[in-house]
């Protein structure tokens, strides 16, 4: 595989920070100042980032941007992504954060970039820089005569401009690209086969590993016996060290095959948690739970409130289960080590690469492959098991996780339990919130995400504990927003069934919150929720959600019959601010609401002392195209406003909605997921 | 064993006992198709044999040879995209793509045998993949307009 290259022959370079924000977050600092674009002597303009491309479009989404500020075709802009040597520091792509924050500093740099071509250009041609402006790659006198192209007005400069303060991009009545559906500039390489991703990367003399894995989680080594796997041909070496095994091949079915042929012995831990009792483990091995709100007094607002309701709900274990399977290539040049992956994070992989085997992190580059889905996970382990065998053989090694490890080594969604009391007037008004929820795995800050209440309450407790996990917790779309979402619409369903109300007039009259409630009514009004038709088998349901600055509301149709629910229609109302390529934000939407009804009616981990049962797609089900629901976006946002998250925040109400309409169609209230197999 | 893949021959010495898709990526560095799943539940290992869609990754390299493989590589007239390979960039009827690859061969091969299908026909001609990006509507529509177009040939 060909590494990325910087251009040559720059004639213009713009340096910014990496991010940048209208509304600066302490917790993502804006970084170091980089260079962000350069343009060179030819004309070619490239874009650096250290976000990655897996799926969600993002190439294409800046190339937009950029093209749109500088007035040049958008197959004109190259982006280079997820290169640790060639990019600006970044922290990951997560969070649904590349438009909001690195976007917009792309904007502010090609704003800057048109900036410095005009003014090259007013001294040129000896005219006031008011004069000009840009259109078709060329800089043009604004009475219409004949203009000069930049490479042109670039040849022989060699120019470094800080993007200003003030800089100015452009405003929405005069984009050309931007805010229209697009094309993406990556479509025929993806559908030609073309595009590499991690697993398909090869670099020459490069060998295969494969890696011994022990029955279950917290298993140790006892005893092995590797010399039937030493034998097998086209075997390079098996390398030990510990309970790290892996065999090294000329050929992958050679080390899958050696694998297969080693003797081990395990000593298990045999952990007693299983999909059967997880849901009480979840709150017997929590820590103690941290209160993210304690608002006014609950004590007194539930003894006053006409009705009190209290539910317990659970959400399973999930698996991310993206298309690719985890893989990377390592090689190592004498002490630099340069590896190819499918992670996110290509700094945070470079430095614990650097971290385990005591390096600089200048001795180690990362480079991100095309990624064949993540939705949060893919780790560096799989980095860091290809480095391990690569040092040990010293040649360039690649590991290919099958679909069984992916299964059970990937990282999967923490399973959650929640407690939720809440209290209610006599007008149907929340006076009363309480909500603990216990989340496995022992980064609690996943499941803080998406746990507040959007409604209007004054007396509020929000808790958020970290449980022990007997499985790999990690990240997946949303973190806990997902399954902090379900649990609160789900008991908001509870209540106004409880009080004989609609469950969208009862959202409405504890909301005060504008955008949600644009985003209600725009998908209620839509989906025809005034008018929906009460038949047998059929149900609706509705949900709310926020998630990484975008609000949205789903209303959705069901059929359930015969032990089975298939969701019909789904209308969701969405609001991420501007929204850069319509199309791309439709398809992230259309993704999750896919993905989410997975979890809604079908998808669990099942686990029993350590181990992974369901470890393949016969055994866990996931949607297909036989499962796929009408579904129609109303974007309700306002192109002024700074565009926010849109990958993740239509996964948030979705499985609420879902469970909201079963519950319709048959009279059973559903307090844990998956639906199907408690029908 | 000889293997006739796009159109071109190959000779190739490999153990009987691998599977197509090992040999195509491996030794005819072909790696637009697909490891997904090794057991032929997700379909991104798609290949057209004598003009079957085939689940490479439990099809045994010998009992490919001597047949005609087709895969994405060769799906193409030279520049010019199949008509399921535009109808996919005209809807983007994918995110990450890594399944794309299996799916447009499947429904290369369904508008092969079938120019005009329902939708019926084109949701059980590509159950047996799986899009996780959850890309399934684009899908639809893009095999859809591709047999509007009068589809494959």
């Amino acid at each position: 595989m060909s590494e990325q290259q910087s251009p040559a022959d720059v004639a213009l370079t713009i340096i910014g920070t990496p991010r940048w924000s209208l509304e600066p977050d302490p917790r993502t600092p804006p970084g170091d100042p980089a260079t962000l674009l350069t343009i060179d002597g030819d004309g070619v303009i490239t874009a650096f980032s250290g976000k990655v491309e897996y799926g969600q479009g993002i190439r294409n989404g800046f190339a937009m941007e950029i093209a749109d500020e500088l007035d040049v075709a958008v197959d004109s802009v190259r982006i280079i992504l997820g290169d640790t040597d060639l990019v600006p520091q970044d922290r990951g792509t997560t969070g649904s954060a590349s438009t909001r924050t690195v976007g917009i500093q792309l904007r502010r740099a090609a704003a800057t970039a048109r900036l410095t071509l005009i003014d090259l250009a007013a001294t040129r041609l000896e005219v006031g820089a008011d004069s000009l402006k840009t259109q078709d790659g060329q800089v043009v006198s604004k009475n219409g005569s004949d203009g000069v192209e930049y490479a042109d007005l670039l040849s022989g400069q060699s120019l470094s401009v800080d993007i200003p303060d003030a800089v100015e991009v452009k405003a929405v009545e005069d984009f050309q690209l931007m805010g229209r559906p697009a094309r993406r500039i990556d479509a025929v390489s993806r559908v030609t086969g073309a595009a590499k991703y991690a697993q398909d990367v090869v670099v020459p003399g490069m060998l295969y590993g494969k890696i011994l894995r022990p029955p279950s989680y917290g298993a140790k080594l006892a005893q092995i016996d590797t010399a039937r796997a030493e034998r097998v041909s086209g075997v390079v070496s098996v390398v030990q060290d510990g309970d790290f095994v892996g065999v090294v091949a000329e050929r992958e079915d050679a080390a899958e095959y050696a694998v297969e042929a080693i003797r081990a012995r395990w000593e298990e831990s045999r952990d007693t948690a299983s999909d059967w009792n997880i849901p009480a483990l979840l709150k017997e091995r929590a820590e103690e739970p941290t209160a993210l709100r304690d608002d006014g007094d609950l004590d007194s607002a539930f003894a006053s409130a006409e009705r009190v309701f209290e539910n317990t709900y659970y959400v399973p274990y999930v698996s991310n289960a993206q298309m690719e399977p985890s893989a990377s290539v390592a090689r190592w040049d004498g002490d630099h080590l340069t590896v190819w992956c499918a992670n996110r994070g290509p700094f945070a992989e470079r430095d614990s690469l650097a971290e385990m085997f005591g390096l600089e992190t200048s001795q180690v580059r990362v480079i991100a492959a095309e990624i064949g889905g993540s939705f949060g996970t893919k780790t560096p382990t799989v980095s860091h098991e290809a480095a391990r065998l690569a040092k040990a053989v010293d040649a360039p090694v690649r590991v290919s996780y099958d679909r069984a490890e992916e299964f059970g080594w990937s990282t999967v969604r923490p399973a959650a339990t929640f407690e939720v009391k809440s209290g209610v007037d006599a007008a149907g008004k929340i006076v009363a919130w309480d909500y603990t929820a216990f989340h496995a795995g022992e980064n609690a800050f996943r499941g803080q995400r998406g746990a507040d209440t959007p409604y209007d309450v004054d007396n509020v407790r929000i808790a958020v504990a970290a449980s022990e996990s007997p499985l790999q917790s990690g990240s997946y779309r949303s973190l806990g927003g997902a399954t902090n979402h379900f649990a609160r619409e789900v008991h908001m369903d509870e209540i106004a069934i409880g009080l004989g109300l609609d469950p969208l007039e009862f959202r409405l009259s504890n909301l005060s919150h504008a955008r949600l409630t644009a985003c209600l009514v725009a998908a209620a009004e839509t989906f025809g929720w005034a008018s929906r038709e009460k038949r047998p088998g059929v149900g609706y349901g509705l949900a709310i959600g926020y998630d990484a600055g975008s609000f949205t509301a789903q209303c959705v149709e069901v059929a359930v019959e015969n032990q089975e629910a298939r969701v019909v229609r789904v209308v969701v109302g969405f609001d991420c601010g501007l929204v850069v390529n319509p199309d791309g934000a439709r398809n992230q939407i259309e993704g999750s609401i896919v993905m989410g009804m997975g979890t809604a009616l079908w998808e669990a981990v099942e686990f029993d002392g350590g181990r992974v049962l369901n470890a393949g797609f016969a055994r866990y089900r996931v949607p297909r195209i036989t499962d796929t629901p009408e579904i129609e976006v109303v974007f309700t946002g306002d192109d002024d406003v700074p565009s926010s998250g849109a990958g993740e925040p239509g996964i948030v109400p979705i499985a609420a909605a879902i469970a909201n309409a079963v519950r319709d169609a048959t009279g059973t209230a559903i307090e844990e997921l998956p639906i199907v197999p408690r029908l | 064993m000889h293997l006739k893949v796009n159109d071109e021959s190959h000779e190739v010495t490999v153990d009987a006992e691998r599977t197509l898709l090992s040999v195509l990526r491996h030794e005819l560095g072909l790696t637009g198709t697909k490891y997904g799943c090794g057991e032929g539940n997700c379909g991104a290992c798609t290949v057209l044999i004598d003009g079957e869609a085939t689940r490479s990754c439990i099809t045994p390299v010998t009992s490919a040879s001597g047949r005609d493989i087709k895969t994405i590589e060769g799906l193409a007239n030279g520049d010019e995209l199949h008509p399921v390979q535009e109808a996919f960039v005209e809807h983007t009827a994918f995110q990450c793509a890594y399944c794309t690859s299996g799916f447009i061969m499947s429904s290369a091969a369904l508008l092969d045998r079938n120019p005009n299908p329902s939708d019926e026909q084109i949701q059980s001609a590509l159950s047996g993949h799986i899009c996780r990006c959850g890309a399934y509507v684009r899908i639809l529509n893009a095999v859809r307009s591709a047999s509007c177009n009068g589809g494959a040939k």
